[in-house]
């Protein structure tokens, strides 16, 4: 029997998921983390998930694991003390960076703090000429004194870039092995060994990284095993990649930077595969959760990756799945400026202590705080009741808020206000965008921060008559704080939505994509609940909620190929020679794929059985190509059947690959110009094997909600049906206004949206009048 | 303000994300150089008063904000739906365009026959024509020789290409291919601009979008003006100089007279010489122009990072620009590479403001930004590459140590991975990296400039350095901090062969040359004595101050044992050198100004001014050759004896009175 457990590893909670593909079954577990050591709660969670399965350790098959203990490392700057090694001349190679300032707009601005202080970086007599030509090769006293420098350097861990080294790695390779001879049991490790592509300081970031994060990791991965085996798990350990596929944990403890940005890249990839399943080629991912939000971008069913993203503001060049952050998560900070304009984000209340509902010292009001004032979340039901919340708290908080918000100058002029007292439908929701950028955070992305005044707030949850709603989940708040509370709530919530709509439409402008034609898929704790009031903004018009959204990260795990990127650069013309040596290169690197994946069923774990399951190998290659003289290359994709034999790859079929490309971007192609060859790159996936097709018993078609209850949205009440997630049956279909509450979070169906709910338990939101 | 806060945040806010997406519509079509790499280029909706309503922000040239398109679009005529205007000429668009290579576009927004606003979008092409290749060099004395000059005319017209101006643009560039490429990028810009506002106005009505444009510039306008409120009111005058204008060996003073009053702050530039028979002119036509405010954008923005960019910023801001001036040419002055003084009159602006709020203000940055140019001569022709954007750091300020090594005073450039540069060109790149002792000394430090050293690999090489300058004159320190160090250029440093340069044009090197550009380095703030001498330490284990420097120029010795480095003791037994009249500046300008003081060239300049336009120049240039005359060649690098001094004033002095005397 196969039993594939994933692991997803957040702020507050540990997500598990066991896959049982022959039981046709997906369990689902949340264990409070534990940051101090975070196995701790992996192996708890895991011993209570297998007693829930009535399985026994020893019966598990494969356990894939995410973690952020790297990435926090970088932002937080607390790695290992390093030491970087560099050719004579080239010591700022970290000051000098790519030479750009954050903001050219801010006197003020200073730059990055560099990973390698000016003091810890030895320069070495060591080059090569760019062909790959030894340029000036170090000698033994050179040698002796670069590793007396480091030795006193009093770093724990080094990297070595050499000038060119991409060209011939093997040289690096040689000096490394040199200088660990002289200091052993220092990790050392060369830049052109793990990523071979040109430009220095990229690739020196590359090695550096990997040396900053690599003592950490081991040490936790060490952890991880030994809590595992003594649990009496004998399965072969992976961790999740950036790259939205997984390698072993030996291979992770080699090469640390490429898990670095795994865990919302393991939602991306359960959404894929979910969206794939239910048919649905092109989606954005819109992954919620406590301290902002992510998307991601899947066209025709592969997603988006990102050769130059950021971590902790340095530059990433490893391929990662594409995700950018969008604005504010769950727990972000609702406040006011001095100008009494309200702000949602981007500050965040963490986990810890949280939303000001959850009662653990949190004094400033969240996102969650609104959806609660509002009725969108209900106190009473939030995690499946097992986290019980103050609404109270959370409804004092906003009101306290609003009497520090701008004071309304001309209510008429506000916007047409539509009021819909009665429990019939009221228009769709106010439309509203709003929104300004804000710096630039991880990824690319901005954390957008939007802005309302009182003056809306004025309109936002009046009434026109002094009735309570008929159904009000507030009941034990004096109804004076009622009134400023509301106002507040609903105008965040509209802030925080206009905030996110921009930042995805540039997204999608900068990618000359039609959100229309995108279909949305929400997870995280927060996704489902926000999904509807984004797609309604930004044109998305069907959204799909799959089962256990919140913990989808951990399912993307579970499901995750093992997958690897490779890159050398070439810098070449494309001429036959250039051709020759291109295949030369990519077969080296299928070469080094293929062994790499055999690797990764050796090294996976103490098991007799082959480790992951001997799914469909799939090669693809790629090559970084411009005319000559242009000052940007183009990555075009490249046929790899004749990797497995036969011929194809030749010079001709090539050009004609590039010159097709710069036609589809730029409209033209030049068949005159030389072609100049730049990175060659070879992707590498081991397919997982199947995951358990889920299927719900079919509904009665109509379900009747099991409650109601008044939801604030813009300046409009409306009543909700309340449907329980767990009662809704393939086949089900109801109309919007609706709250679909589950375990781990609650959806959000506003007026005119309909629900359907299809075989595997996804609900389908359309909004009306469109398909 | 008479739309409510929340729609005008709404609205405003949406013309924002609209500008960027045009901007990211721009980047994703073109395959410019200028584009890709640089990323010079913007986009932006101008009101129907032609001041631009929103602006995007974190993408493409930030600095262009102020500008207006008013004076373009009524040049081009009635316009009607489906019209687009071209032009690059910076006298006949009002200073829209600021030099030839910077191609602009407007596109008038229609709704129900009515224009309710332009969208505009702007490329640095490739090549405009002109004397040289990519059409910029110092050397060019009038416009003529920078290029095609397009006064505004229709490049579209109610939506049909006018073919004719493209066959004229396309003969007259040496890349007519890349610019038209250029042209196709920014008409889809200016398409999804149009869409994007016909939503706006679908959802939120014409009213409101007409009303939220003045609104939108009102509120940034109050914005701005309450943070040039914060640094106090009063006039403080400042003057600084470029090393020379490139065609002779005379400086070029910039004056500015800063008056801050109820919110408003008044820029005088009168006192500044007169225009210059080189590339550095700037021409704002008269006005609070983008390239001679923009220390102030930045230091508003600085102040207030969440201020909206329009049109607004430049409502408290005014100007008295002379005519005929370096900041207010006359046509057919020569504008190409205004961003040379463009850098100087930053320093003079915050070196104004600085005296009216020291502790806001930091001291000047390094001051240039100088694209290192190689030329060779290939069998294949000729190949040229930018080696790497040399700029220095940036200037300290209460508080806080400048930055080493990076400056986006001017343009936040990008250099190039020197794995690149080597691949393409036949040059050695030996060292790439901060320069020691460089940043000026002060309570806090300068930023450190950058050295490069390359050694050229092959035959029939030439150096080509725009943009060279703190030569002579230093970044200056502020409240007693001292100036940084002045660049050096110079071909084979350590041999017998050693020749130091000052500006160049054109330099040959042989195969197996090394030359080494240092750049400037930062001013510090506040007295080195008062730095805290584990800072000094910390600086010198970081090796970007030398145990030398520390003891010469903090007061601080440090002691060196096996490789560690401690504090001596007493902390601070030395006084350093330096100190007294003048030290913020450093002894070129105090040596520059014991002749040609500020008072004297006060009166120079205004009997210049009297002169006929044609008259000045030439009269300029005899004055200074008489003074001079009995100077060092190489004053004021070299100090001349109190005798020479003298004599020289009396030469000056007779010369002014000449002048003032109408002889």
């Amino acid at each position: 029997m196969t039993v594939k457990i994933g692991i997803d590893v957040g702020g507050t909670f540990t997500d598990l998921v066991a896959a049982l593909p022959d039981r046709g079954q997906v369990l689902h577990h949340k264990e409070p983390s534990t940051p101090g050591d975070p196995s701790l709660a992996v192996v708890t969670g895991m011993a209570t998930l297998l007693s829930r399965a009535d399985l026994g350790a020893d019966q598990v098959t494969g356990v894939t694991h995410g973690t952020t203990i790297g990435l926090n490392a970088i932002i937080q700057r607390r790695g290992a003390r390093i030491a970087l090694i560099v050719t004579e001349g080239y010591r700022d190679v970290l000051e000098i960076g790519r030479s750009r300032m954050p903001s050219s707009f801010d006197l003020y601005a200073g730059k990055e703090e560099p990973l390698v202080p000016r003091e810890r970086i030895v320069e070495i007599a060591a080059r090569l000429a760019p062909g790959g030509a030894p340029a000036t090769v170090p000698d033994e006293g050179e040698l002796d004194r670069v590793a007396a420098r480091v030795a006193a350097s009093g770093a724990d861990a080094a990297a070595l870039i050499v000038l060119h080294g991409y060209a011939d790695p093997s040289f690096e390779e040689g000096i490394a092995e040199r200088l660990r001879d002289r200091l052993p049991g220092l990790p050392l490790m060369a830049a052109a060994t793990i990523w071979p592509e040109v430009r220095e300081y990229e690739r020196a970031l590359v090695a550096c990284l990997n040396a900053y994060i690599q003592p950490l990791m081991r040490e936790y991965f060490a952890r991880l095993e030994s809590g595992l085996t003594g649990l009496g798990v004998t399965a072969p350990i992976f961790i999740s990649a950036s790259n939205g596929g997984s390698l072993s944990l030996r291979s992770a403890a080699e090469r640390p930077i490429e898990t670095v940005l795994s865990g919302p890249a393991s939602g991306v990839t359960a959404a894929v595969r979910l969206a794939t399943a239910a048919g649905v080629g092109n989606i954005v991912t819109f992954d919620m959760g406590g301290t902002s939000s992510d998307i991601a971008v899947t066209v025709g069913g592969s997603p988006e990756f990102a050769t130059h993203t950021t971590v902790g503001g340095l530059p990433l060049i490893v391929p990662v799945i594409a995700v950018n952050a969008i604005g504010a998560g769950g727990g972000s900070v609702i406040w006011a400026d001095e100008h009494g304009v309200l702000k949602a984000g981007p500050d965040s209340a963490g986990a810890d202590p949280g939303p000001v509902a959850y009662g653990r010292g949190g004094t400033r009001p969240t996102v969650t705080d609104c959806y609660l004032v509002t009725g969108v979340i209900d106190p009473a039901t939030f995690l499946g009741g097992r986290m019980p919340l103050d609404a109270a708290a959370s409804a004092k908080a906003l009101d306290d808020l609003s009497t520090t918000l701008a004071v309304p100058r001309t209510q008429d002029d506000g916007p047409a206000r539509a009021h819909a007292d009665s429990p019939t439908r009221a228009s769709v929701p106010h439309r509203i965008d709003d929104g300004t950028p804000g710096a630039p955070s991880e990824q690319g992305g901005t954390p957008a921060r939007a802005s309302v005044t009182r003056d809306t707030l004025a309109h936002a949850g009046r009434r026109t008559d002094s009735e309570p709603p008929a159904h009000r989940t507030l009941d034990n708040t004096p109804d004076g704080a009622l009134e400023g509370a509301h106002a507040v709530a609903a105008g965040a919530l509209r802030v925080a939505t206009a905030g996110m709509a921009t930042e995805l439409q540039k997204i999608m402008a900068q990618r000359g994509l039609d959100p229309r034609e995108f279909t949305l898929v929400p997870f995280g704790g927060a996704g489902p609940t926000h999904a509807a009031l984004l797609a309604a903004e930004v044109g998305i018009g069907h959204i799909v909620v799959p089962p256990d959204a919140a913990t989808f990260c951990a399912l993307g795990a579970a499901g995750a190929d093992l997958r690897r990127d490779l890159a050398r650069s070439l810098r070449r013309r494309l001429d036959d020679a250039g051709a020759v040596r291109l295949r030369e290169v990519l077969s080296g690197l299928a070469t080094e794929a293929r062994t790499w994946l055999t690797a990764q069923n050796r090294d996976g774990g103490p098991t007799e059985e082959p480790a992951a399951e001997t799914g469909t190998v799939t090669l693809s290659c790629s090559a970084d190509m411009r005319y000559s003289g242009q000052a940007y290359e183009l990555r075009v994709a490249l046929p790899s059947e004749w990797l497995d034999g036969g011929d194809g790859l030749d010079a001709a079929v090539i050009a004609e690959a590039f010159h097709t490309e710069h036609e589809r971007l730029y409209g033209f192609r030049d068949a005159t110009a030389p072609i100049e060859l730049g990175t060659a790159r070879l992707a590498v996936t081991g397919a997982a094997g199947p995951m358990p097709a889920v299927a719900v018993p079919p509904g009665a078609g109509a379900p009747r909600p099991g409650r109601r209850r008044d939801i604030l949205l813009g300046d409009t009440w409306h009543t909700a049906d309340v449907h329980s997630r767990v009662l809704l049956g393939a086949g089900d279909a109801f109309d919007g206004p609706a709250i679909v509450e589950q375990d781990d979070t609650t959806v959000l169906v506003p007026p005119g949206w309909s629900v359907s709910v299809d075989a595997a338990g996804n609900l389908h939101l359309h909004l009306r009048g469109r398909n | 303000m008479r739309l409510d806060p929340v729609t005008l945040e709404i609205v405003g806010n949406r013309l924002g994300a609209l500008t960027e997406e045009m901007c990211l519509t721009l980047q994703r079509t073109s395959r410019s150089l200028y584009v890709k790499e640089t990323a010079d280029f913007c986009c932006a909706l101008a009101g129907v008063d032609g001041g631009f309503a929103a602006y995007p922000r974190g993408i493409g040239v930030s600095g262009f904000v102020g500008l207006n398109c008013l004076t373009a679009v009524r040049a081009a005529g009635p316009l009607e739906p489906g019209d687009v205007i071209i032009t690059n000429d910076p006298y006949r668009s009002g200073g829209l365009a600021t030099h030839l290579t910077d191609i602009q576009l407007i596109e008038p927004y229609f709704h129900d026959g009515e224009i309710v606003g332009y969208g505009w979008a702007f490329i640095h092409c490739s090549d405009i024509g002109g004397r040289v290749p990519s059409s910029l060099s110092p050397t060019n004395d009038e416009i003529y020789q920078e290029g095609l000059q397009i006064p505004p005319v229709k490049l579209v017209r109610a939506g049909r290409p006018n073919h004719d101006v493209e066959l004229l643009l396309s003969a007259n560039s040496r890349t007519p291919e890349a610019n038209l490429g250029d042209i196709r990028a920014m008409l889809a810009a200016l398409r999804t601009g149009r869409e994007r506002l016909a939503g706006v106005i679908a959802q939120h009505g014409v009213r409101t979008l007409l009303t939220a444009q003045d609104d939108l510039i009102d509120y940034t306008a109050r914005k701005a003006s309450a943070a040039l409120s914060r640094l106090g009111e009063g006039t403080h005058r400042f003057v600084d100089y470029l090393d020379d204008d490139a065609v002779s060996r005379v400086p070029v003073r910039l004056s500015v007279t800063a008056t801050l009053a109820a919110g408003r702050l008044h820029l005088d530039f009168t006192g500044t010489d007169p225009q210059v028979a080189a590339a550095f002119n700037i021409a704002t036509l008269g006005t609070a122009h983008a390239w001679i405010t923009t220390r102030v954008l930045a230091l508003i923005c600085t102040l207030d990072p969440d201020i909206a960019l329009n049109a607004g910023l430049m409502r408290p801001i005014s100007v008295t620009v002379p005519e005929g001036s370096l900041v207010n040419p006359v046509r057919p002055a020569a504008v190409g590479v205004r961003h040379a003084a463009a850098s100087r009159v930053n320093d003079a602006v915050g070196g104004a403001l600085g005296l009216a709020a020291p502790d806001v203000l930091p001291a000047a940055s390094s001051g240039l930004v100088v694209p290192v140019v190689v030329a060779e001569h290939t069998h294949a022709g000729q190949n040229v590459q930018v080696l790497e954007p040399m700029v220095g750091g940036t200037g300290a300020r209460l508080g806080s140590d400048g930055v080493d090594g990076r400056d986006s005073g001017i343009s936040n450039l990008s250099n190039n991975p020197v794995e690149t540069v080597e691949t393409e060109i036949g040059v050695e790149i030996l060292r790439y990296g901060l320069r020691r002792d460089s940043g000026g000394a002060g309570r806090w430090r300068g930023g450190c400039g950058l050295e490069l050293t390359f050694r050229v690999l092959g035959d029939n090489s030439r150096l080509l350095a725009r943009g060279l300058e703190r030569l002579c004159f230093r970044p200056w320190g502020a409240v007693g901090g001292r100036p940084g160090a002045p660049t050096e250029l110079i071909v084979d440093p350590g041999t017998p062969r050693e020749r130091r340069h000052l500006k160049i044009d054109v330099l040959p090197l042989e195969r197996g040359s090394v030359v080494t550009l240092l750049t400037s380095g930062a001013g510090g703030y506040g007295d080195p004595l008062l730095r805290d001498p584990a800072a000094v330490l910390r600086d010198v284990e970081r090796g970007v101050v030398s145990i030398k420097a520390a003891a010469s120029d903090y007061g601080v010795i440090i002691e060196e044992s096996a490789g560690v480095l401690t504090l001596g003791a007493p902390a601070r037994p030395v006084t350093p050198e330096g100190g007294g009249p003048g030290s913020e500046f450093g002894p070129e300008r105090v040596a520059w100004e014991s002749v040609f003081d500020v008072e004297s060239v006060d009166r120079l300049v205004a009997g210049l001014f009297a002169l006929p336009h044609a008259d000045r120049s030439p009269r300029r240039t005899a004055v200074y050759a008489a003074a001079l005359r009995h100077l060092p060649d190489d004053f004021p690098r070299t100090p001349a004896a109190p005798d020479r001094v003298r004599i020289s004033r009396q030469a000056l002095t007779d010369e002014i009175l000449k002048l003032e005397h109408g002889e």
